[in-house]
Order: C-alpha cells, then sequence, then structure tokens
C-alpha cells in the first residue's frame, strides 16, 4: 500500500493516475454512448420504455424504417449539398482571405483578427442574426441584392422549399469563413520565404509560384483544413434551429438534425439513435484522415 | 511594399472586415430601433433617436436574467470539470512519448469530433435510465463537459509542451515530489495557456445549446441560448426586441474576445493543428 502511495506522489503512478481519470470520465460519458447507441439502435425506445436500461427488441426495423422513409432521400440529399457546399465555399473564402492577409500591409494581422469575431459566437446567435438578415419581406440581404440588379422580386430564403437550405448554408458559411482562413495562414506563414525569392529569380510569375510552391507545400494543412471543415458542417445543428427548424415540410433537414428531430419531437429514439450510428461512423472516418494528415504535419 | 500599394491594401482590408461584420452592426442597429423603423423600406443604415429602452423591455419580457445566470451556472461547470480533469491528463500527454502515450492521444482527437446533436440521443436514454434528468443542470454539465474536455487537453498539451523539462527536472533534485513539482512549477508556467483554453471552454459553455435544449425541460432551469428560442417562436416580428436579446447574450463573448484576441487566436489554431 505504501509503494503504491508513494508511486502515487513520485513515480509512474502519479502519471497513469492523471490520465486514467481523464479516460475514465470520457469512456463514462462519450465512450459507454457510442456502444449504447448501437444498442438502442436495435431496440423499441419510447418515452414508457425510457426509465430502463434494456428496451423491446426491434431487430433490424428501425434500420429498415429509416431506409423506407420518404424523407431519407431528401435528407441524404441535403447533408450532402449543405456539407460539400459548406466545405467548399469555406475553404475557398477562407484560402483567398488568408492569401490577401499574407502581405504582411499595415495592420493586416490585426484586421485578419477581426473576422474571428464571428467564430467565437454561439451558433444559435449566429442562426438568428441571419434568420433577420435573410427576412423574405424586410431583409437587408434582399435589399441589397436587389439594389446590385442581381434580384427582380424578393427572395423567401426560409419560407422557400426550394431556398430554405441554403438559407442555413450562407449562415454556415459566414460562420467557418474565419476559421479556415486562420488555419490556412498559420501554413502559408511556415512555408520558407527564401522558396519564392529563388522561383522569382527563375522568372516565375505569381500564378506560377501559386501552382508550384504554395499549393505543395500547403498540401498537409489544407487537407487538414478541409477535413475539419467537413467535422464542423457535420456537427452544426444550433442554425439549423434557429433559421429554418428543418422546414418548411423537412426541405432543409440535414442527418445531424433528422436524428434529432425523430428522438426529442417524435420521442422515438431507436430510430434516432439508427442516423445517429450512421452519421458518427462517417464522422469517424473524416476524422481518421484528419489525424492522419496532422500527423504528417507535425513531422515535416 | 510601396506606400501606395500598402495604404490601397489596407483600404481593401478595412472593406472586407466591413462587409464581414456587417451582421454585427445590424444586429445592434436593429436592436435600438423602433418597431416601424425595423420595417422601413428601404432599412436606415444609421441610428436614428436610439431606443435604448428595448434592451429593459425585452430583460424582462423575456427573463434575461434568469436565463443568463442558467448560463453562468453551466458554464462555470463546464469549465471546473473541464478544468480540473483535463490539465492534468494534458501535462502528462505533453511529457512523454510512447504507443501507451499514442493511443491515448489518439482516442482523445477521436472524441473531439462526435458531434452532440447524434450523442444527445444514447447520452438522454442513458441519463434517463440512471435517473441524472432529475438534476437536469448537472447533467447538462456532465453531458457538455464530455464534448469540451477532448479540446481542452488537446490545448493545454500545447501549453505544457512550451514548459522545459529542466526546471522539472531542477525541482524534483530540490527535493520535490512529482506532484508537489507538477502544482509548484508546471502549472504556473503553462498558466497562460490554460487559462485561455479555459475560456474558450466557458464561451462554449456558456453558448451550448443543443444538450440544454433536449436535457433540460424545466424553463426555470434553462440557459439563455433556449430563452432566446423561447422568445424567438411566438415572436417572429419582434425583430428589435430580439436583436436585443442577441447582442446582451452575446456582447460579454464578444468583449472577451476583443480584450485577448491574440491569445485567443493562438489558442484555436494550436488546438487545430496540433
Amino acid at each position: 500500500m505504501r509503494r503504491v502511495l508513494q508511486s502515487m506522489r513520485d513515480g509512474i503512478g502519479f502519471d497513469t493516475m492523471l490520465v486514467i481519470l481523464t479516460l475514465s470520465y470520457l469512456l463514462v460519458f462519450a465512450g459507454l454512448p457510442l456502444i449504447y447507441n448501437v444498442v438502442i439502435s436495435f431496440q423499441t425506445v419510447d418515452v414508457f420504455s425510457l426509465g430502463t436500461l434494456m428496451h423491446p427488441s426491434a431487430g433490424v426495423e428501425n434500420y429498415v424504417d429509416i431506409f423506407e422513409d420518404r424523407q431519407a432521400e431528401t435528407v441524404l440529399r441535403n447533408t450532402i449539398i449543405f456539407t460539400l457546399g459548406s466545405v467548399a465555399l469555406q475553404f475557398t473564402l477562407g484560402f483567398a482571405l488568408a492569401l490577401f492577409f499574407h502581405q504582411n500591409f499595415t495592420g493586416a494581422t490585426w484586421i485578419r483578427g477581426l473576422f474571428l469575431a464571428g467564430w467565437v459566437m454561439p451558433g444559435l446567435v449566429v442562426g438568428v442574426l441571419w434568420n433577420w438578415l435573410l427576412s423574405g419581406d424586410f431583409g437587408v440581404v434582399n435589399y441589397v441584392l436587389d439594389g446590385l440588379g442581381l434580384i427582380d422580386e424578393p427572395v423567401f430564403w426560409r419560407s422557400n422549399p426550394e431556398t430554405s437550405l441554403y438559407s442555413v448554408l450562407i449562415a454556415n458559411v459566414w460562420y467557418g469563413t474565419p476559421f479556415n482562413m486562420i488555419l490556412l495562414a498559420v501554413g502559408l506563414s511556415q512555408i520558407p520565404e527564401d522558396l519564392y525569392e529563388a522561383a522569382e529569380l527563375d522568372g516565375a510569375n505569381a500564378f506560377q509560384r501559386f501552382w508550384t510552391i504554395t499549393l505543395p507545400m500547403m498540401r498537409a494543412t489544407i487537407g487538414a483544413v478541409i477535413a475539419l471543415g467537413t467535422i464542423f458542417t457535420l456537427q452544426q445543428f444550433d442554425l439549423f434551429a434557429a433559421i429554418t427548424q428543418g422546414g418548411p415540410a423537412g426541405s432543409s433537414t440535414v442527418a445531424q438534425y433528422w436524428s434529432w428531430e425523430l428522438s426529442f419531437r417524435e420521442f422515438d429514439f431507436g430510430r434516432g439513435a439508427v442516423i445517429s450510428v450512421l452519421m458518427i461512423i462517417v464522422v469517424l472516418i473524416v476524422s481518421l484522415i484528419y489525424v492522419r494528415s496532422t500527423k504528417a504535419e507535425t513531422q515535416l | 511594399m510601396s506606400v501606395v500599394t500598402n495604404r490601397a491594401l489596407l483600404l481593401v482590408a478595412i472593406v472586407l472586415a466591413a462587409i464581414y461584420l456587417f451582421p454585427l452592426y445590424w444586429m445592434y442597429l436593429t436592436s435600438i430601433k423602433t418597431q416601424s423603423a425595423i420595417f422601413s423600406v428601404p432599412p436606415q443604415f444609421l441610428p436614428d433617436t436610439p431606443q435604448w429602452g428595448n434592451y429593459a423591455t425585452i430583460w424582462e419580457l423575456a427573463n434575461i436574467p434568469r436565463y443568463m445566470w442558467n448560463s453562468l451556472v453551466i458554464a462555470t461547470g463546464v469549465t471546473l470539470i473541464t478544468g480540473i480533469l483535463g490539465a492534468g491528463c494534458a501535462y502528462v500527454l505533453a511529457r512523454y512519448r510512447n504507443w501507451w502515450i499514442d493511443m491515448a492521444l489518439f482516442t482523445v482527437l477521436m472524441l473531439q469530433v462526435l458531434p452532440p446533436s447524434l450523442m444527445v440521443t444514447p447520452i438522454f436514454v442513458g441519463f434517463s435510465w440512471a435517473g441524472l434528468l432529475e438534476y437536469p443542470r448537472f447533467a447538462a454539465v456532465l453531458a457538455i463537459s464530455a464534448k469540451t474536455l477532448p479540446f481542452f487537453v488537446i490545448l493545454c498539451r500545447a501549453a505544457f509542451m512550451t514548459v522545459p523539462r529542466e526546471l522539472e527536472e531542477a525541482a524534483l533534485v530540490d527535493g520535490n515530489s512529482r506532484a508537489g513539482a507538477f502544482v509548484m512549477i508546471v502549472l504556473p508556467l503553462a498558466r497562460n495557456g490554460i487559462l485561455i483554453a479555459a475560456l474558450i471552454v466557458f464561451m462554449q459553455g456558456f453558448g451550448e445549446y443543443v444538450y440544454s435544449a433536449s436535457i433540460i425541460a424545466e424553463n426555470r432551469l434553462q440557459p439563455a441560448s433556449i430563452g432566446m428560442t423561447n422568445y424567438l417562436q411566438p415572436n417572429q416580428v419582434n425583430w428589435n426586441a430580439i436583436m436585443a436579446y442577441a447582442a446582451t447574450y452575446v456582447t460579454p463573448v464578444l468583449a472577451a474576445f476583443v480584450i485577448l484576441q491574440r491569445q485567443i487566436v493562438n489558442g484555436l489554431t494550436a488546438g487545430a493543428l496540433k
């Protein structure tokens, strides 16, 4: 006993204890739910059977229900459009801004930092702001677009099933662009200056320098940023809750919102868990790519 | 770079930042407009007879003080659990490099990415079996901490990496125990990084929505994020009141950001790429 106590204060026991404490917490509140999620996806869980650990078995019925649901196709399409669209736009805008602010003019770093103000805000507040900005009759976005001659009549962003998903997508691009920019800026600043000087001496123009130096040198960062952007976009929930609530008529529902809706609006936790299981697998695959690319980065 | 190019680039930068930050300006501006001014066509882009009374009205009408208090309680709870459990673990993960540490680090990284809106289903069902839903705010804090903890560990690990090992070894030679050296030497040296990480965790707890909305059913215990949706649903036209609510909620976060901008930006990027 004394030896154990001694090692807690002085030896490997001290280190082990610190790690075990934290990992146990994560195991109980993240690890077990991950496994339990798979279990309840094969059970019938409603308000009446909530109080017990195990529920009546449902076999694969929940999975069949989800795949045969007429909403499934819309949700799948929405999730893909929302994720690819958000990541592509956030990345492109973020990269453009990072390159612009990389030119080291007076105040560049400070002004660049201002963009992060968007990123530190609670997602729900960002959603409510864009809900107002994109309002159909009195929204300032419609006013500006009309002034620029881009639209002839007001677009009812949130209430038109054709555009509802895009109203959330626009907000998400605004929300995520600064983070993309700042990570890419870190990557840019790690490229040695003399590479550019050498290329310039060899007569390479700006475009050639970008293609032959910037892009190849940024490969690991770009991989990490795109993977992270995908992960954050797949986590996005608050914007949906604040702007469209998946509507109208399910036209802007994505998988992570549908799962929550099934569990907490229809109280069908079994079917909610099915989508949860499937989506978590997707997220974990993307994360593996991310972890691998950051590993490559730290070894550089 | 010539003076002219420098000036031109600066001007473009200011314009870009102004476009980006316009939604924030619009929030504050709308929050002090009259009901009729919100719906004027064309919209008013400059303040005209500011209605500061909007704030007092919405504070009372939407119970903002109570909701903000709950947000504070939740954010404090999350920061305490995350800070106490996370700092020690991050320290060990920064000190050693072997297969076990790599596996622990990998586990932490993978747990960081789980979407709350997907994890809340099994957590809610498990919590209701365990009877934790009797204490909804506490239950929400437990669930949110499992989300912030991995992130905090990654940020703190980066902070501990900057503390030279030799200082700790010197303390051990001087007769300190490992625990003593950790508390007296390593923690104070990594303090700034840890505090910034804790601040980021606090801000996340303060703005949290999914877990609270799913776990806390009782109105009197709900945080400001839910309070805002509660007010938003039936009052979709009172945009000045809604924006006053949003401004009240987000101003403390923005103030912290403005004061500690550089440190927060460094912390966030360190967490993502290390």
